[in-house]
């Protein structure tokens, strides 16, 4: 018969409890998590409520204080990702600071992928060539003979690339 | 307005049902309840499935009756809910003599084939109009049953809707009643079978 409990608590009061649990916090997955923490907690402390006390406003502190707490601690996750944001906040890969993409292209810096990642969507021989200067060091007259054209040309094309970078990662 | 709210009922109701699934392994199919408080014939309690009402009975308390429907439907999953509202409302006009044939339909599936038998019989039994047990077990063709067919009065899941209050004993005299037998001549007076 105790094990039913639960089920009299369920039936009589869950509909009007997920009710006010949806508004609260706008989202059945969780709200349907706070609304089974609801009844689980109540269950075990049934024993506790003095016989004649109001069943069902005690059940709605319950609620109420689960998602409370569920909605705290979701602004302090907010809180932490978007300091996590900021710390990583792209302005300028200190490799594009210096003459022209060397070797030392920062490997360690988060923010090299997300360079790369604006490299790849660059015209396409600007990409090349900037590539090859980027990661291979090679000198313009290198790369003019493995992409074609001129050492001129190579070094206008690796120009506009950086030009484009800076202006976006500074 | 009343579809918006109602999508929230139902939402939230799939909330109950996920609760009860997961904490008491009731998985079956919800099963809604109500109360009807004040009625001419005390406190009522009314419970529907998919297929219609399941249970109308006469009660002392709400505790009392949830207990019964977990008891009675083990797999169900069991939510307080004005699904039951339109019901409400037809057994409001009955207590009042607006009416005396109600439209809700009766899922009489939980009694047994006889008894499911004796019930359906029973409705064609109109307001105004009493019938005797033995004549009752005589029209589904098994005269001199007419114990059987007061053990299925007994039984009934669906009290007024299904009118067990419109047998009487051979006799003339009322027989029994689950709602007490001031409750059944109550009704018998309103439908105009007794003075």
């Amino acid at each position: 018969m105790h094990a039913d409990a639960l089920s009299l608590l369920l039936a009589k009061h869950g509909l009007e409890l997920a009710r006010h649990l949806r508004r609260l916090v706008r989202d059945d997955d969780v709200a349907a998590d706070l609304l089974q923490d609801t009844f689980l907690l109540a269950h075990g402390a049934l024993a506790r409520l003095k016989a004649g006390s109001n069943e069902r406003a005690w059940l709605y502190r319950i609620a109420t204080n689960a998602a409370l707490n569920h909605l705290r601690s979701l602004s302090r996750e907010a809180a932490a990702l978007e300091r996590h944001a900021r710390a990583r906040d792209v302005t300028a890969p200190a490799w594009l600071d210096e003459d022209g993409p060397g070797a030392a292209t920062g490997e360690a810096d988060p923010r090299h992928a997300m360079v790369w990642a604006r490299v790849a969507e660059l015209p396409e021989r600007q990409r090349v060539a900037f590539s090859l200067r980027a990661s291979t060091a090679c000198d313009y007259e290198e790369i003019a003979r493995r992409m074609g054209g001129t050492a001129d040309a190579a070094r206008a094309n690796v120009y506009q690339a950086m030009k484009t970078l800076r202006k976006e990662f500074r | 307005m009343n579809t918006t709210i109602a999508a929230e009922d139902r939402a939230a109701s799939r909330l109950v049902q996920r609760a009860f699934e997961r904490l008491t392994g009731r998985g079956g199919k919800m099963l809604h309840y109500a109360l009807m408080d004040d009625t001419p014939v005390g406190l009522l309690g009314l419970a529907a499935g998919p297929a219609g009402l399941r249970r109308l009975d006469f009660i002392e308390d709400e505790d009392q009756f949830v207990a019964r429907l977990l008891r009675l439907f083990p797999d169900q999953p069991v939510e307080r809910s004005s699904a039951l509202d339109p019901v409400r409302r037809e057994l409001e006009g009955y207590f009042k003599g607006k009416h005396f044939i109600f439209e809700a339909p009766v899922d009489l599936s939980a009694a047994t084939p006889f008894q499911q038998q004796v019930l359906r019989e029973l409705t064609k039994v109109p307001a105004g109009k009493v019938t005797t047990y033995s004549r009752l077990a005589a029209r589904v063709g098994r005269p001199g049953a007419a114990r059987a067919a007061g053990n299925a009065m007994h039984n009934n899941p669906v009290a007024i809707i299904v009118p067990c209050h419109r047998v009487l004993r051979g006799d003339g005299s009322l027989g029994g009643y689950g709602g007490g037998l001031p409750a059944k001549q109550w009704l018998l007076r309103l439908e105009g079978a007794l003075l």
